[in-house]
């Protein structure tokens, strides 16, 4: 039985969300998959975006394009709006703090991402890092660990305080 | 002399087609004799040479091994190829003033500003003549060419307050020097030093050109005379005596108009290295790390391809 | 092996190390830059040279300089560089000098966007430079795997062929994500099917074949051989000549070595032609690969279509394309350009759709498909028009 995952990872500049996409791609690499990652950016003026297109899956992969999100991890309202449509199926996870989520969307989740990242953690930047802890949740198609063990090697620095930021987004339950 | 050219030169380009009258083999035969008198051989000089006159007339005349570029850009490819030669072989290039202070001035700076070792050997005959005679870079203000039929109103890279050479120093040459064609020993003994000097050398040669500048620039057939004005090119009191239609000819062009400086320019030789050898030095420095290409996963963006 | 997930530019710049390069020299320009960072940090490490030119004629008259000193050369630009490369271009093929050039295209004309993919180089790699009389080899890459895979035979092919190929990438093969495999040792890299290249040096007195022979090594200079190559007409010694009859020897040449050795260029995937069906996709590059999850698609719900994604443009490989078949063409450009070949290859029915700065997606491709399917003239939907 063979699979295609496809996880849109959206907000603006100095998030991370080329970096997240960076994790995941890398860890369907240790979980002995595939995987391909197309990044864009919108223009810088208002309403701006980075976009992480990660596809992941068990063979080849055809398109690197995400067209039917199975997760959308928003992190930012501009992102939030100008790619909802893509996860309409899918999970939306959205940054509470920053996101004003419409009723539209049958499954969605608010992730207090970079509160919890501020209070627990003592920095706005581990909030990324949070966000892909909770995606791994609802990830079946590798290991915990293979994630943990990309962001050990993607983290020039700082690699403690992102894999506690993995870990509390891993278990963090959302309703 | 047969003898030289018979050392050095591949038999099917002697004689040269140049024109008759053309300073040209002159300055090739200069060069020939710097080579000769360090003594050289055919596989220690690789030779390259431009586009025009200057260009066709000497490519794949020498005996070892040659390569020509096309118009302006054989300094680039000099470059390249610097990189890839030991240091004991010697890259001379033959080029016209068009290709060299015109179309190329840009990859010769370059190449200046780097150090790279070659000799620049620019033959200039003060303008676009294997084309039939246009105005060039040094060409005198007011000529009268082929595409200056009422004189040439703009200026070039040779006048009162602006030389070439100038620009060259600036860009970081380290050997310079001026002549004329008709120069003998000072000249190669120059261009001796050029060869010698580890690093950017260029040695400009004014020569002759009596089909195009010669009838057209100077109105004149007779080759002496021609010839006689270019001796002053550098002496202005050259050819007081030789009468009316000597004086004709310089009240035409003034080749005083110049004021240049003749003979060495400027000789800075081994004061600063070639950049083509620290490239090296500095490469060799990674030799351990050579046998293991490093984490090939890290060769990519990174952290900074965020905006 | 070791797996890895990065960009194409990475990629690329690992597999020209892998093939031996020692120098490279380029200009920066989005979004090929990354190449030219990676090299300066990683062809040190290799033994190589890292030059960064003045600009791109430059860049390519440098890499032509270190190959005909025996140095095995590559550069890599986006389109405003790579017009810049016909001058010397024109003097790698003519004096039979292999160079790798690598051309992460962008939308255009002029500077366009810069970070957007494009497709608007597909005739310019045909056509590179002046004067006509020669072929071109063009490769292109529809992802990071297979950039890494396509550096290491384009320094293959330019070695046997003696002319510069170019490896015609987009933006998003550059600059996107991949999980890919790198090999360690030479033994791993023949594995793969990946012999490395060879490089001999080429002994006079004639220099020039007059045959369409390939497999000869190129002219070296600095080794003592009488070498010479210019931008001349050559005889077969290296004379500059202006007789007609060394013109035609030379054109034969420059023509049917590529010609008649095409075997050896030629590729393309076939998704979905097993069962011949009436309507084929076809595409290069980036698309390629939406392309063909849309073949997925269609044929999950029954639909009888194919798609022809070309690895190797040029020399076109007119056999591909079948009259009887509708075409629909998907690229990155709006005037349409591999359709044209298409065009002329199949002498049939051929629609076009173009995208620019971003690629299609697999449901408008359905429409489309559905559309030629169902009376055959997909009017009315954006960016879709009959081929001219």
């Amino acid at each position: 039985m063979t699979f295609r995952l496809e996880v849109l990872i959206s907000g603006f500049g100095g998030q991370g969300v080329v970096l997240a996409g960076r994790a995941l791609g890398l860890a369907a690499v240790h979980g002995g998959l595939e995987s391909t990652m197309l990044v864009s950016h919108g223009t810088e003026t208002r309403g701006g975006y980075v976009r992480s297109q990660v596809v992941i899956s068990d063979e080849e992969i055809d398109s690197p394009v995400v067209e039917k999100a199975d997760i959308f991890l928003a992190l930012s309202q501009a992102a939030y709006d100008r790619f909802k449509h893509l996860a309409k199926n899918g999970l939306t996870l959205y940054e509470s703090d920053l996101v004003v989520a419409k009723e539209d969307l049958t499954r969605q989740l608010a992730i207090p991402a970079r509160k919890l990242a501020i209070e627990e953690l003592g920095t706005e930047l581990a909030a990324n890092m949070i966000a892909m802890g909770q995606i791994a949740r609802h990830l079946d198609v590798m290991p915990f660990a293979a994630l943990q063990k990309a962001v050990a090697e993607l983290s020039k620095r700082g690699a403690e305080t992102n894999l506690a930021a993995l870990g509390l987004g891993f278990n963090l339950e959302l309703v | 002399m047969d003898g030289l050219f018979q050392k050095y030169l591949r038999p099917k380009k002697i004689p040269s087609t140049a024109c008759s009258g053309c300073g040209l083999g002159q300055v090739h035969k200069r060069v020939l004799l710097a080579i000769d008198g360090l003594g050289l051989g055919v596989q220690d000089v690789i030779w390259g040479t431009g586009i025009g006159c200057a260009g066709r007339q000497t490519f794949n005349a020498w005996k070892g091994d040659n390569f020509a570029g096309t118009h302006g850009r054989v300094y680039a490819l000099a470059a390249g190829l610097r990189m890839a030669l030991p240091k004991e072989k010697k890259i001379v290039l033959t080029v016209g003033d068009g290709d060299a202070f015109g179309i190329g001035l840009k990859h010769l700076l370059h190449c200046a500003r780097r150090n790279l070792d070659m000799t620049v050997i620019v033959a200039d005959n003060f303008g676009y003549q294997s084309t039939g005679g246009q105005f060039g870079l040094t060409t005198p203000p007011g000529a009268v060419t082929d595409s200056s039929p009422y004189g040439l109103s703009e200026t070039g890279w040779l006048g009162p307050d602006l030389d070439v050479l100038e620009i060259l120093k600036a860009a970081g040459a380290t050997f310079l020097a001026r002549h004329l064609s008709l120069d003998g020993k000072p000249s190669v003994d120059n261009l001796k030093l050029a060869l010698l000097n580890p690093g950017f050398s260029l040695v400009h040669f004014i020569f002759p050109c009596v089909t195009h500048f010669g009838a057209v620039s100077l109105a004149e057939r007779d080759k002496p005379l021609i010839l006689s004005w270019f001796k002053s090119v550098f002496n202005p009191a050259y050819g007081q005596d030789r009468g009316e239609s000597f004086q004709k000819l310089k009240d035409r062009i003034n080749p005083g108009f110049l004021k240049l400086k003749r003979g060495l320019y400027h000789d800075a030789s081994g004061s600063r290295p070639d950049y083509s050898e620290l490239l090296k030095a500095w490469t060799d420095t990674f030799r351990p790390d050579r046998a293991a290409p490093k984490e090939p996963g890290r060769a990519g963006s990174g952290e900074g391809a965020e905006p | 092996m070791k797996t890895v997930f990065d960009t194409g530019n990475a990629a690329i710049t690992e597999a020209a190390i892998l093939a031996g390069l020692k120098f490279y020299s380029g200009y920066p320009i989005t979004p090929a830059t990354e190449i030219a960072e990676n090299m300066s940090r990683r062809l040190p490490m290799a033994g190589g040279y890292y030059l960064q030119a003045e600009d791109e004629t430059a860049a390519f008259h440098m890499a032509i300089g270190a190959s005909l000193g025996g140095l095995r050369a590559m550069t890599s630009t986006s389109g405003p560089g790579y017009v810049l490369y016909a001058d010397p271009y024109g003097w790698a093929i003519g004096s039979e000098i292999p160079v790798v050039i690598l051309n992460a295209q962008r939308v255009g004309p002029v500077s366009g966007i810069t970070g957007a993919p494009g497709q608007g180089e597909f005739y310019l790699s045909r056509y590179p430079t002046h004067g006509g009389n020669f072929e071109t080899i063009v490769l292109a890459p529809d992802g990071v795997k297979e950039a890494f895979e396509m550096t290491i035979q384009a320094f293959r092919l330019s070695e046997r062929f003696r002319t510069p190929v170019t490896i015609l990438a987009d933006q998003l093969v550059t600059d996107g994500w991949e999980a890919f495999q790198i090999p360690q040792d030479s033994y791993e890299l023949e594995a793969l099917g990946l012999p490395l290249p060879k490089r001999a040096v080429h002994w006079g007195p004639d220099f020039y074949p007059r045959s369409d022979d390939i497999d000869i090594p190129p002219v070296v200079l600095g080794r003592g051989t009488g070498g010479a190559c210019s931008d001349w007409t050559p005889t077969e010694e290296g004379y500059d000549t202006e007789e007609i009859e060394a013109q035609m020897k030379h054109s034969y040449r420059l023509i049917y070595k590529i010609r008649n050795n095409r075997k050896l260029i030629d590729r393309s995937l076939l998704t979905g032609m097993e069962d011949d069906p009436p309507v084929v996709m076809v595409s290069y590059g980036s698309p390629s690969r939406v392309v063909r999850r849309a073949v997925k698609a269609a044929r999950a719900l029954g639909i009888r279509v194919g798609a022809i994604s070309l690895k190797s443009l040029w020399p076109f490989q007119d056999d591909l394309f079948d009259q009887n078949r509708i075409h629909l063409v998907v690229e990155l450009n709006h005037d349409g350009q591999l359709v044209r070949e298409v065009q002329r290859a199949s002498g049939g029915r051929v629609h076009f759709l173009g995208r620019c700065g971003e690629l299609p997606t697999v449901t408008e491709l359905l429409e489309i498909v559905r559309a030629l399917f169902g009376g055959g003239r997909p009017r009315g939907i954006k960016n879709v028009r009959e081929a001219w």
